[in-house]
């Protein structure tokens, strides 16, 4: 449900009458952690306390990560590719990045992309019992931090190609340049001590958007606010930008955790940052970190250069991917509109 | 897309684990033998292949994967005896698909969240949960680094992957990659698939997992490499069901337009594809329409059903209909006819996978030359 109505508001967002969708050239690609977790923790209850004549017969057909895209495609009438990739808490940008892909390999012309998650028992219980789960606040790069906080929701995006965005004389609001990926093949939780993957990651994508690091106006963080991960992520900026303090932040204080649809929310609000020049805040920070010595936009939001964004993302599995967005005609090319 | 080299295999399947004993199966036309409507991997020792150490945290899915993708990594050259050769994890990549994860490690936390309480579910089976966990691990089993990708695409997605993988090596974001799927049994998804079941037909659920390893043709060319067959053109498609409240929807027009694309992007002509492998698996209404776009697509060209011995294996299934492809396209396999014969050696081959929502997806396939 949240998935369909963050795509209605993102078709109506871009300005789109349905039928500019219709069709096999618009395609739907998602990312998600655990899909529709809770139809299968009802049934799983069901079948448990009470065998498995009591799970509806009705309802089985309903659970799987297959079925977010495709229920997408049918709002909409796409026809092109559907497509989840659950690529846990880092699923966002690797749907946004595989998007522009299709479209720079020509398989589709729009691409209806994005993550969706939601908050149930065994997620929760689970971060808890990883000891990864903050008691009250979520402090990302806090000497105290304690870990993080959980959030759910979805966040969807229109991406074109340019000529597509061009020819029905669209509102562009961002460009996607290149994105990174890299596994850490390390640990199946933990982000590597030394972050190569992630350093490698963050390069690639500058890379390919055809960029160098001192292009870039403000990251937004992973930021989970869990020891490791603000430790490793600090190593990463600190390899990519060198001496330069470029301005961090991670809205994961502000919007919790959303595990799959993170990186896709957290994009949205890169592009907030590039259509207003508005920085946002990690709130809750109090006590700069040692091991995190980095420009955080602490607390209140800041005003700064915003051309070009990129948004980190990892995840469990060893997962890497960064994602880039610029202001229209920054980059070089070939882009692809949002 | 540009013809992509497939240097190696490596598999697990209701035929047993390893390429030589798929590829006997498939020249032997084995038929499977059910248990309760499902066929296992039988007898699957995964110590034999990863030792006996840092197992126990695993759930069968992820060995299932890990063996299928060391014995491909091996089969295709890219590793001898554990090491790299000529290459290294940097410029290695995964994509894999798989429809439902690890049912067995989230109903093993289910169990302890509802009997007694969520509070004390193990923290070490919780990273299983997520659905890329399988690919995580081979990851670490095996050293891949430059990327590593979960696709979801109910019984498409082995296909999905191969579409997926082209796109990461024309952006020159890995030198090989693996592709393919794994699904394995569980208790929660046989007793799904048994309580769905509807009288008269005779679906066998199955698991297992297929990998290939995908190279540009110049990189396998390079480095010398074997080239067991190529994949050269992926088309896919959605249609969904008039009747709004409609879920389950076994599209023919999806069917018939995913072929129609994966042979526009071969370049290929109807009268080109010798062999179809198909997802017919004995799910009656879903076999018609895939049957009947098949017909509408390409006349009546020859048309296998490898899933009647290997079972309906959802996330894999597209990845072992490739395998099957290869083993027509090498070795001449004749089994698991459901329409029309084999008249020449197929040079070309198409394999159609029809999902279960209104999507389908195909793969174009031809024996290498060279």
């Amino acid at each position: 449900m949240m998935a369909l109505a963050a795509a209605r508001m993102a078709v109506a967002d871009a300005g789109m009458k349905t039928d500019t969708l219709a069709g096999p050239r618009t395609a739907v690609v998602m990312g998600t952690t655990m899909g529709e977790a809770q139809l299968l923790a009802d049934m799983q209850h069901e079948w448990i306390l009470h065998g498995p004549t009591a799970v509806r017969r009705a309802q089985i057909p309903r659970y799987g990560s297959t079925l977010l895209p495709i229920h997408v495609a049918r709002a909409l009438g796409a026809r092109g590719m559907v497509l989840t990739l659950p690529a846990a808490c880092a699923a966002g940008n690797y749907a946004i990045g595989f998007a522009a892909d299709l479209i720079r390999a020509g398989r589709a012309d729009v691409v209806v992309t994005g993550a969706a998650e939601l908050i149930q028992e065994l997620q929760f219980s689970g971060f808890v019992r990883l000891a990864a789960m903050a008691p009250e606040k979520c402090q990302p790069f806090d000497l105290n931090r304690q870990g993080l906080l959980l959030g759910e929701g979805a966040g969807l995006l229109v991406l074109e190609n340019e000529a597509h965005a061009v020819r029905r004389g669209a509102h562009v609001q961002a460009e996607v340049g290149g994105y990174g990926l890299s596994c850490d093949a390390y640990h199946i939780t933990r982000p590597h001590p030394e972050a190569a993957g992630s350093i490698a990651a963050m390069r690639s994508a500058i890379e390919r958007s055809g960029l160098s690091p001192e292009d870039v106006d403000f990251v937004n963080a992973h930021g989970t606010g869990t020891r490791h991960n603000d430790a490793a992520e600090a190593k990463v900026v600190h390899d990519v930008f060198g001496e330069r303090r470029v301005p961090i932040s991670s809205m994961k204080s502000m919007l919790g955790h959303c595990m799959g649809a993170a990186s896709a929310l957290e994009a949205i609000g890169c592009i907030f940052t590039l259509e207003t020049g508005i920085y946002p805040p990690t709130i809750g920070f109090e006590t700069p970190d040692p091991e995190c010595d980095l420009n955080v936009v602490a607390n209140e939001p800041q005003r700064g250069d915003a051309d070009v964004v990129i948004n980190n993302s990892l995840a469990f599995g060893g997962y890497n991917a960064v994602a880039v967005f610029a202001k229209p005609g920054v980059l070089p090319e070939p882009r692809e509109v949002v | 897309m540009k013809p992509r080299a497939i240097t190696g295999v490596g598999v697990a399947s209701a035929f047993g684990v390893g390429w030589t004993v798929f590829l006997e199966g498939m020249r032997a036309a084995k038929v499977a033998s059910p248990v309760d409507g499902k066929v296992d991997v039988p007898g699957f020792d995964p110590t034999k292949y990863l030792g006996d150490k840092g197992l126990r945290s695993l759930d069968r899915l992820t060995k299932l994967l890990v063996v299928a993708s060391r014995l491909a990594l091996h089969e295709a050259g890219l590793k001898r005896d554990g090491a790299w050769t000529g290459i290294t994890g940097e410029d290695v990549g995964i994509v894999v698909s798989n429809a439902y994860g690890s049912l067995e490690a989230i109903a093993e936390l289910h169990r302890v969240a509802t009997l007694e309480d969520a509070r004390y579910i193990n923290p070490s089976r919780f990273p299983l949960t997520v659905a890329n966990s399988a690919a995580g691990y081979a990851s670490i089993w095996e050293d891949i680094r430059a990327l590593n990708v979960s696709v979801c695409d109910g019984n498409c997605g082995g296909l999905d992957a191969l579409a997926c993988a082209d796109a990461m090596l024309e952006q020159r974001r890995a030198r090989a990659i693996l592709v393919g799927g794994v699904e394995s049994m569980s208790e929660p998804l046989h007793a799904a698939f048994q309580r769905l079941a509807v009288a008269g037909e005779s679906a066998t659920l199955g698991e297992g997992a297929g990998i290939v390893a995908l190279e540009t043709m110049d990189g396998a060319i390079a480095r010398s490499a074997q080239v067991l067959a190529e994949a050269v053109g992926y088309g896919t498609y959605f249609s969904p069901p008039d009747n709004d409240a409609a879920l389950l929807h076994p599209s023919t027009e999806a069917m018939e337009q995913a072929i129609a694309g994966a042979l526009a992007d071969a370049e290929a002509s109807p009268g080109d594809v010798d062999v179809v492998v198909s997802g017919v698996s004995g799910l009656r209404a879903f076999d018609e329409a895939e049957l009947v776009a098949i017909g509408r697509a390409l006349g009546q060209p020859w048309v296998i059903a490898p899933k009647l011995a290997l079972g309906e294996t959802l996330g894999a299934g597209g990845a072992l209909g490739m395998l099957a492809a290869i083993a027509v396209l090498r070795d001449g396999a004749h089994g698991y006819s459901v329409r029309g014969t084999v008249r020449t050696q197929p040079r070309t081959a198409l394999v159609t996978c029809l999902g279960y929502y209104g999507n389908a997806s195909a793969l174009v396939m031809r024996a290498h030359s060279g």
